[in-house]
């Protein structure tokens, strides 16, 4: 899908206001320079409004107003708000000549009424779709199926976002579990894996339908109750299922809210002059998370204790002792090393013999010490494959043999609960300095910071609350789980006995087999499709900040774990932390290199429109961004400020089929040079590129509005 | 050995009784979401290789493991991962028998291994909930007890 033009009537800052996007294959950026409070988040949200509705709104719309704020109710107390898109959609089709390529081009439009109160009531709104063509447009039944095909809603993040949302991937503050089920999610919509799991809920039916034909034929006996128990599970199962999914995705909203909180309480601090107290509690809290990462690492170390060679070495030195003895037997002997072989094939090819006699063909008596010394080459080669091993069992595993009494082990051990305690003492400390910190917090008297915090507190538990949830479902379905298989066996067994069972056994395993096959496809498209991502995004990233010798100077490599973590290697492969040891420009390319490398791999035509992409980021790490973005993208939409564009002049002038300038007429006087003479608020659109500006969108200069500010 | 990742038992699926399977769930972080203090071992082959290796040193004699209803927990393919465990069980059948010839034997070899775990992991689940603290510690505690018996012997 490319994006063609867009028009939104009174979406909240956007009261008139027609976009259009460059759809050429060659120059395929639009850049809309717009300053900080010109609508650039209002065109995201109306974007995704008109493709996804009320969903694609934060809080989900609830509560969230579409109307603008200045609206005269003289006008009329209901406004009729619209978002209208179009966009053109490539479809290939195999025909005699080879591919053949067609491209249509559509028009969905969304519009809703509001109510102008403080509740801000609207009506559900409509959606409507046409397919353009020269004669007019032709409505299309059902949009939402055409557009959750082309941009799957699942990926609404990655072909919509805002530079600070995308380092959501990566942010320290949320809870690992957040960050996992973010890129999970994220990469599983991708792949369309939603198409093998409805296949796996249709196998899992129709084994439950088999299970039901077992339950009849068993009439009021043993095999009918167990039936009817194991349609109990799955019905059970399904419903918990649901429930996990709900749980899950509830804990990562409620994450979410107290990370925000958090950021809100930290803000309000700062203003309430309490610079000292925000700044004690974030080193507290990054000393908490940087001892939490230590002691997860100190206990992986224990746990491999248990898989070390040395534990094994150790507990075996008595047994694996009387082995080397044996080996060592045949060393003496000269059994170890094999060289009989290769010092007897040396004779025969040199014609003399060890004992100085002629091994010359043609002599009887030559032919005759041949054929006994090939006699024993052959013997030696049939012990060969047995000495080989024994060589290899002598020369490698014997320096590692645990020699006299000496326990290696122990000292392992010992080093291990040294560092385990060390840490936990520190990390007690570390909680009970941050507690103190809260309790000073909570003798603030500022109501806004209580306020915010009795609101985090409340977040926390509703958070708490569904982890809790996940955890109590978990144990419900392995339990049931168990039961499953017990009772299937039992099933079966039951089945054999029967005259028609032989059937109803085939058929269920039949499904079982079935599920397992796409079980394992499911699993294999996951992991593949992984490491392509993970790949392409070290790629992406690697080359973004290629260009930054302090950063370069630490950052190897960049990858996308099994478990779904997004993680950063330095020098030794010692992992980096994003928040700790990247600045801030390298965290947005690892995150924009995410975000791309997800599109690209896909292999969906889509385009990625992205709010701030270059916050943070300056000099040749800037250019070198902007410069991979567009490569790897098929369509490419970014807002973009004076400050990002600044230094990146030539790569627009080179790759943009458009640009336009957005100015929020609010601005003048202060960063505005002229009075744009319009009343209402309301964003305007001018065709000034990143290198002109115009009487509408002129602006004053950075030092004047800080001075007119000062004043 | 001459090619270093040599696995001769590739292809021998690893059993255990019914009984002790629960084991391996129990104390193993395949499952997911596991607490490392509950379940020290990464994967299931190491809670079945140290059960041979302490039923190996307390001198336990080999299971019969026909006698038992059994489960499959993994296969030979994951020594291809640890090839110094390969060579530690050949070794061991090389202790266990006096006869060198057994390498060429890897289901005989396999036997003697399986046999010797299923012996020692009664031991190791009791090492692992006898204590007052973590099932990691508990173990660890048992096996730094085992081991420095041996060293002041």
């Amino acid at each position: 899908m490319k994006l063609l033009r867009a028009r939104f009537q009174n979406f909240r800052l956007l009261r008139d206001l027609e976009l259009d996007f460059s759809s050429d294959t060659e120059r395929k950026l639009t850049v809309v320079r717009a300053a900080n409070e010109s609508g650039k988040t209002t065109i995201l949200h109306a974007l995704q409004w008109a493709l996804y509705g009320d969903a694609a709104l934060p809080a989900k719309g609830e509560g969230f107003r579409l109307h603008p704020i200045d609206w005269e109710v003289a006008d009329g107390r209901r406004v009729p708000i619209t978002a209208t898109v179009e966009f053109e959609l490539t479809t290939f089709r195999r025909g005699a000549g080879g591919l053949r390529e067609t491209r249509r081009q559509y028009r969905i439009v969304r519009s809703a009424y509001e109510e102008v109160d403080s509740t801000a009531r609207r009506s559900p709104s409509t959606v409507k779709l046409f397919a353009l063509n020269e004669t007019g447009a032709s409505p299309i039944d059902a949009p939402e199926a055409l557009i959750n095909e082309e941009l799957p809603p699942e990926l609404r993040d990655v072909f919509f976002t805002d530079g600070d949302r995308a380092l959501s991937f990566i942010e320290a503050d949320v809870a690992l579990s957040t960050k996992r089920e973010r890129v999970q999610r994220a990469i599983r919509s991708l792949l369309g894996l939603g198409v093998i799991d409805d296949a796996i809920k249709h196998v899992r039916k129709a084994a439950t339908e088999v299970n039901k034909q077992a339950k009849q034929i068993g009439g009021g006996s043993q095999l009918n109750k167990i039936a009817s128990r194991l349609e109990m599970i799955d019905e059970e199962t399904t419903i918990l299922e649901s429930g996990l999914d709900d749980a899950k995705q509830q804990f990562v909203a409620f994450d979410e809210k107290v990370e925000q909180t958090d950021r809100k309480i930290a803000a309000a601090l700062q203003k309430g002059d309490k610079e000292q107290l925000k700044k004690d509690l974030e080193t507290a809290k990054r000393k908490i998370k940087q001892l939490d990462d230590q002691l997860a690492a100190a206990n992986k170390e224990h746990a491999a204790l248990f898989r070390s060679r040395r534990l094994a070495g150790d507990l075996l030195a008595p047994i694996l002792g009387r082995a080397f003895e044996k080996l060592e037997e045949l060393h003496d002997q000269g059994k170890i090393p094999n060289t009989t072989v290769p010092v007897l094939e040396d004779r025969l090819e040199a014609e003399i013999c060890i004992c100085g006699e002629s091994l010359k063909p043609g002599d009887p008596e030559s032919h005759r010490r041949r054929a006994h010394i090939q006699k024993l080459i052959d013997d030696s080669q049939r012990a060969d494959a047995i000495q080989k091993t024994i060589t290899g069992l002598y020369y490698e595993a014997r320096p590692q043999q645990t020699a006299g009494n000496e326990v290696r082990w122990l000292d392992d051990y010992e080093k291990v609960v040294k560092s385990r305690d060390g840490l936990q003492l520190l990390r007690d400390e570390a909680g009970r300095e941050f507690r103190a910190l809260e309790l000073q917090l909570d003798a603030l008297p500022d109501m806004d910071i209580q306020g915010l915090r009795e609101t985090r507190r409340q977040y926390k538990e509703q958070r708490d609350r569904y982890l809790s949830k996940r955890t109590e479902i978990d144990t419900r379905l392995s339990g049931l789980q168990r039961e499953r298989e017990g009772l299937s066996q039992e099933r079966d067994r039951l089945l054999r006995e029967q005259k028609r069972g032989a059937r109803i056994i085939a058929e269920l395993e039949v499904t079982q087999d079935v599920a397992n096959v796409l079980q394992s496809a499911y699993d294999r498209i996951t992991s593949e499709e992984l490491r392509k991502v993970s790949d392409l995004m070290n790629s992406i990233f690697l080359e973004m900040i290629g260009a930054d010798p302090e950063q370069g100077a630490i950052i190897r490599r960049a990858e996308i774990s099994s478990e779904f973590d997004i993680i950063v290697y330095g020098p030794n492969n010692r992992t980096l932390n994003p928040d700790r040891d990247l600045n801030g420009a390298s965290r947005r390319a690892l995150t924009l290199a995410f975000i791309l490398a997800l599109t690209k791999v896909s292999e969906v035509e889509a385009p990625n429109v992205i709010d701030t992409p270059l916050g943070m980021t300056s000099g040749y790490v800037k250019r070198s961004i902007l410069r991979t973005a567009v490569r790897e993208t098929a369509q490419l939409v970014l807002f973009l400020t004076h400050d990002e564009i600044a230094g990146c002049e030539e790569i627009i002038d080179e790759a943009a089929g458009a640009v336009f300038t957005l100015t929020n007429p609010a601005h003048y006087p202060k960063m505005l040079v002229n009075d744009p003479g319009v009343a209402e608020r309301k964003v305007l659109r001018c065709e000034c590129d990143h290198r002109n500006e115009c009487r509408l969108c002129q602006r004053r200069a950075d030092a004047q509005v800080e001075l007119q500010m000062a004043v | 050995m001459a090619d270093r990742y040599f696995n001769p038992f590739q292809a021998i699926d690893i059993n255990v009784p019914v009984d002790l399977h629960e084991a391996f769930t129990r104390y193993c972080q395949t499952g997911g979401n596991a607490v490392i203090d509950q379940s020290p071992f990464p994967r299931m082959v190491d809670l079945w290789f140290l059960a041979i290796c302490v039923a190996a040193r307390l001198g336990l004699e080999p299971a019969d493991i026909s006698k038992y209803d059994t489960k499959k927990i993994i296969d030979g393919s994951i020594f291809g991962s640890d090839p110094w465990r390969v060579q530690t069980l050949m070794l061991l059948a090389i202790g266990h028998s006096g006869d060198v010839q057994i390498v060429s034997e890897p289901r005989r070899m396999m036997a003697l291994a399986n046999g010797l775990a299923v012996a020692g992991l009664p031991k190791v689940v009791e090492m692992l909930k006898v204590g007052d603290a973590d099932p990691i510690w508990n173990i660890s505690d048992a096996l730094d007890g085992l081991l420095r018996k041996e060293k002041a012997a």
